[in-house]
């Protein structure tokens, strides 16, 4: 099979959720800014970024949760000589770099229309792509491995969404000691520390890494993956 | 209703809280927002035995309690409740369903009635466990006969209205994508301030229960300062922000009655055009 073929093949696997949520995201989060009536454009260049980084993550998050359940022949992958875990990588390395494209593009919009600069915590045009990078792959990376363990959509994408709604309610509750700052997601919006900042990026990129990596434990245990999901 | 309609009704029912109660991920997401909430410090749960931070009172304490947990195990709720009518389709089993006697609008009502159920176990199991452990701890029973009329009127009326979306809604987008819709309306509509943007927060289509919050329970946060109902100046649909009055209280219930009866019937005519 050619590369691109295989590739366009993953991005349907991967889901119309997964492909629809991140432009979905920003259009809501744009949406909300301009119907936003606070005064101040650092407040709209706030919700703007806000859409950078809640909503793309969300979007991308619950996308790699329904990664894992979603072929209905699973023991045909299992046979295949690709490991099924690697295809399952594929699919999320498709849906964060489809989420990474969105962002980008939407980051380099804001950037060209001076809203980026606007909002004062903004980390610059270049490092402050991990405005999204960072929370974009740590939620992703939640949802995978939560979509391993539990191999139901349902309940990975419920607990994405409840970690989500965790830190947007409970935003100063979370960031009160270093290892709850440290795994912030919303720490260029709503992170009342700007000096944790570059280390808050990296630890949710390294958190990230890790959690992939115990998917791919869990997934090598191929037996666990037949049969019908968690109904 | 016919006693066959009846009939078929009450066995989908059965059917289906007795398959989603047993579904391991029902309890696991529950149990571990529950750990996440006990993790992080200052919230109501973990203050509940706390007499320097928790309220004297005990209606005000499992008033509160009840939105904490109203507020954070809806978002599993809906999230786990997504998959559940469009699954007959995915498992390719509606067309066996449908082939049966039982009418389809029963098995529906049936089946949105038993898994709502179902899932809802689990979240009155966590308010009722710590309002109980609350009342023995203070010794105060009352605080039992207020858990029972916060859920009532709060934590039931509002489970109703997201498991009737969270069963419709997916037949016409993919779950997933029904996930993200409503967690992001979650918190702009119960959450967001109305002054700030549109929002259908405090207004009568509120399924926190901010009507009965305010009007029927005398609930003003825990603090006592706080407003969960009514017009907020300059804030746009203030014509759905009526005052706080035990009628508008009922008549907020009414209207997130209204709006599930409205969506599970939106998807059963879904469902009908496409068999």
């Amino acid at each position: 099979m050619r590369p691109l073929t295989l590739w366009r093949y993953e991005a349907r696997r991967a889901g119309w959720a997964a492909l629809l949520g991140p432009p979905v995201a920003v259009a809501l989060g744009v949406s909300a800014a301009l119907v936003n009536t606070m005064p101040g454009d650092a407040t709209k260049a706030r919700i703007l970024l806000g859409a950078l980084e809640m909503a793309v993550p969300l979007a991308a998050g619950v996308g790699c949760a329904s990664l894992v359940g979603r072929d209905p022949a699973v023991e045909l992958q299992l046979a295949a000589p690709t490991p099924y875990r690697v295809t399952l990588l594929r699919r999320l390395a498709v849906t964060l770099v489809w989420a990474a494209m969105v962002a980008g593009l939407t980051a380099a919009v804001l950037i060209a229309t001076g809203w980026w600069a606007r909002w004062p915590a903004n980390h610059g045009p270049f490092a402050g792509q991990l405005t999204w990078a960072a929370p974009t792959v740590g939620l992703g990376a939640v949802g995978f491995v939560a979509g391993a363990v539990f191999r139901s959509p349902a309940a990975a994408g419920a607990l994405v969404s409840t970690v989500w709604t965790f830190q947007q309610l409970f935003a100063d509750l979370a960031q009160e000691h270093l290892p709850g700052r440290l795994l912030y997601l919303f720490a260029t919006t709503r992170g009342p520390v700007p000096g944790d900042w570059t280390g808050n990026r990296l630890a949710l990129l390294g958190a990230a890494a890790t959690l992939v990596a115990l998917a791919l434990v869990v997934l090598a245990r191929s037996e666990r993956l037949i049969g019908e999901e968690d109904e | 209703m016919t006693s066959q309609t009846a009939r078929a009704l009450g066995a989908s029912l059965r059917y289906e809280f007795r398959m989603q109660v047993r579904k391991p991920s029902v309890w696991i997401v529950p149990a571990l927002t529950v750990v996440l909430f006990l993790l992080i410090g200052g919230s109501l749960l973990r203050d509940l035995f706390d007499p320097d931070e928790s309220s004297d009172d005990a209606r005000t304490t499992v008033v509160g309690l009840a939105v904490q947990v109203h507020t954070l195990l809806s978002i599993g709720y809906g999230c786990l409740l997504a998959d559940r009518l469009v699954r007959d389709d995915r498992l390719r089993v509606a067309p066996i369903l449908d082939a049966t006697p039982a009418r389809p609008s029963a098995r529906l009502v049936g089946k949105y009635l038993g898994a709502g159920a179902a899932t809802a176990v689990p979240i009155l199991a966590v308010y009722f466990g710590f309002a109980a452990a609350y009342a023995v701890h203070t010794g105060a029973p009352d605080a039992l006969g207020w858990a029972l009329a916060t859920c009532a009127v709060v934590i039931v009326p509002g489970l109703l209205f997201v498991a009737a979306f969270a069963l419709a809604v997916p037949l016409i987008m993919p779950a997933p994508l029904f996930r993200v819709f409503f967690v992001g309306y979650w918190l702009w509509g119960n959450v967001v301030a109305p002054d700030m943007m549109p929002t259908l927060a405090r207004t009568l289509i509120h399924p926190l229960g901010g009507y009965p919050l305010d009007a029927l329970l005398d609930f003003h946060g825990i603090d006592g300062g706080d407003t969960w109902a009514g017009p907020v100046p300059g804030a746009t649909l203030n014509f759905l922000r009526p005052d706080p009055t035990p009628t508008t209280a009922w008549l907020s219930i009414a209207v997130l009655l209204a709006l599930a009866a409205v969506a599970l019937a939106g998807g059963h005519a879904v469902r009908a055009r496409r068999a």
